[in-house]
């Protein structure tokens, strides 16, 4: 018997990464999955790779798009008939936009932006939507531990990540008594691809290697180490799972004992 | 497959309410428990109840007593051979006031029970554990670890003070396996307090039982109190191999009262 069992969950930016390792979770506990990314091609591999039958599916979208992040949430509905999770984790900052304020363009603001706080939004309203009808939901974003704390050179991404906390600490008050828990999770680095691909660029901007980039973060961190998917991947299940029902608006820490608060 | 098979924990406060909701949580996955209490008689209840047969273990001792929380991990490694979880978890108030009416004693109790109990206990596992690199203390700490009400002085002040041992502690042994953190739950129904509720609601100025648990409710997210098994919940996800990334964090579990 798993904790999540005739759940129904919404994983952007599901193919790799956190999402990735978060949707497997939350099919071995028992959930129906659908998945989503820009490429239908990494779609399809992480359907074939992941081999849960029907019980994952994959929808192509652009989270940066309102009309793409809404009909990825009705489109979970039509599949499997309701949403009872939203993982709201698609995000990141294009090379683009690592700058240092005084240098930073408005379209680089812009773009992480869309890319991590509208999504979070256009998903979230849209999931509420048909959550507060049946009186239940579990809405999980992705932030990070710069929605708590702020890195020099990368303040879209700061600012975008504290929006989102900001959100979710409104939107928990707001369906608190109708079955509904809205929490952040808030990792540390992570090596996952998006951080592989763009990781050189961000640490170049700062004058360090790659290598020393990751070992910059993980000195933060109590553990002297990054983290890994699978951490964020089991605090979401407790989130998502039944007996959390108590437990929303929180922005929780999985940065390995890196933020103050 | 248990989540905590071959684990042994040991648990202040653990013959009722969040502490006995924590040892079932994990005895459920394997691991074997030391309860603790300072009633005998209450504890042998405890473990009939329980029913776990080998799996559980009544150790008495006074949360308060320097020697009764020490004595805890050495009974552990005695009756099971190791202690890999400890959790700090005994607590609470008695007869508390504000500050103008605080008396010393009060203040020294809340101080023994709430703080010197959890170093205690903490410094004592880590002597253990930090040569077998490997370990895990959770520490019950309360949303006023991180907020204040007025007339519970003691309570917020010890309740931050575990807060701030438990980040510290996170840093020292956080690259050799050992992971430290808080819960921090919101008003739960417990025996304690309901036994000590209504002076409570008293000395805070908000005269009823039902008054006090609607101050802490309104504040919240969910506008009902939390519940033991949402707080073993998370406990238990601490406690296993999972958790092994997740230190110095303060849980809330709080039905969204907290503003940070």
């Amino acid at each position: 018997m798993g904790q999540l069992d005739g759940r129904i969950a919404c994983v952007t930016g599901g193919t790799r990464g956190i999402g990735r390792a978060t949707a497997e979770a939350f099919l071995r506990e028992g959930a129906k999955v659908v998945v989503t990314g820009r490429s239908s091609e990494k779609g399809q591999r992480a359907l074939d790779e992941i081999d849960a039958g029907d019980n994952v599916h994959f929808i192509s979208g652009d989270v940066k798009r309102r009309e793409d992040c809404e009909a990825l949430i009705q489109g979970t509905v039509d599949k499997y008939g309701r949403i009872d999770i939203l993982f709201a984790n698609a995000g990141g900052v294009n090379n683009s936009s690592f700058a240092p304020v005084a240098e930073m363009s408005d379209e680089g603001m812009e773009d992480t932006l869309t890319w991590n706080f509208w999504h979070t939004f256009w998903t979230m309203r849209a999931a509420l939507n048909h959550m507060i009808p049946q009186q239940h939901g579990r809405i999980i974003a992705t932030s990070s531990v710069e929605g708590k704390v702020g890195k020099p050179g990368n303040s879209s991404y700061v600012v975008a990540k504290h929006a989102i906390n900001g959100l979710v600490k409104a939107a928990a008050h707001e369906v608190g008594t109708l079955g509904i828990t809205v929490n952040s999770v808030c990792p540390g680095l992570i090596e996952t691809d998006i951080v592989k691909e763009n990781g050189p660029d961000y640490a170049e901007s700062m004058g360090m290697t790659y290598e020393e980039l990751l070992d910059w973060f993980g000195k933060e961190s109590a553990i002297q180490r990054i983290n890994e998917v699978e951490d964020v991947a089991e605090v979401c299940v407790l989130l998502a799972s039944d007996v959390a029902a108590g437990i929303t608006g929180s922005l929780l820490s999985i940065d390995g004992g890196t933020s103050p608060y | 497959m248990g989540k905590l098979d071959g684990k042994v924990a040991a648990i202040t406060g653990g013959t009722r309410s969040i502490g006995r909701g924590m040892a079932e949580a994990f005895i459920a996955e394997g691991a074997k428990v030391i309860v603790n209490g300072r009633n005998e008689e209450k504890g042998r209840i405890c473990i009939e109840e329980i029913n776990a047969g080998d799996s559980v273990t009544f150790y008495k001792g006074d949360a308060t007593k320097q020697a009764d929380v020490e004595g805890i991990v050495d009974f552990a490694i005695s009756t099971y051979g190791k202690l890999d979880i400890m959790c700090l978890n005994s607590g609470g108030l008695a007869n508390t006031a504000p500050v103008a009416q605080m008396t010393d004693e009060e203040w020294e109790l809340e101080m023994d029970w709430n703080l010197n109990h959890v170093f205690w206990g903490m410094r004592k596992s880590f002597q253990h554990m930090i040569p077998r690199e490997s370990g895990r203390v959770i520490v019950t700490s309360s949303v006023e670890g991180k907020l204040g009400k007025a007339g519970t002085p003691g309570y917020n002040a010890t309740k931050h003070g575990v807060n701030g041992l438990v980040k510290g502690a996170a840093k020292e042994v956080g690259p050799i396996g050992i992971t430290v953190n808080a819960l921090l739950p919101g008003i739960i129904e417990t025996d304690i307090v309901r036994s000590t509720g209504p002076e409570s609601a008293v000395a805070m100025g908000v005269g009823t039982y039902e008054n006090l648990i609607g101050m802490f409710t309104e504040e919240s997210a969910i506008k009902r109190p939390n519940t033991v098994e949402e707080v073993a919940a998370v406990a238990l996800l601490l406690a296993s191999d999972a958790g092994k990334n997740m230190t110095g964090m303060l849980f809330p579990i709080d039905g969204g009262t907290m503003p940070y």
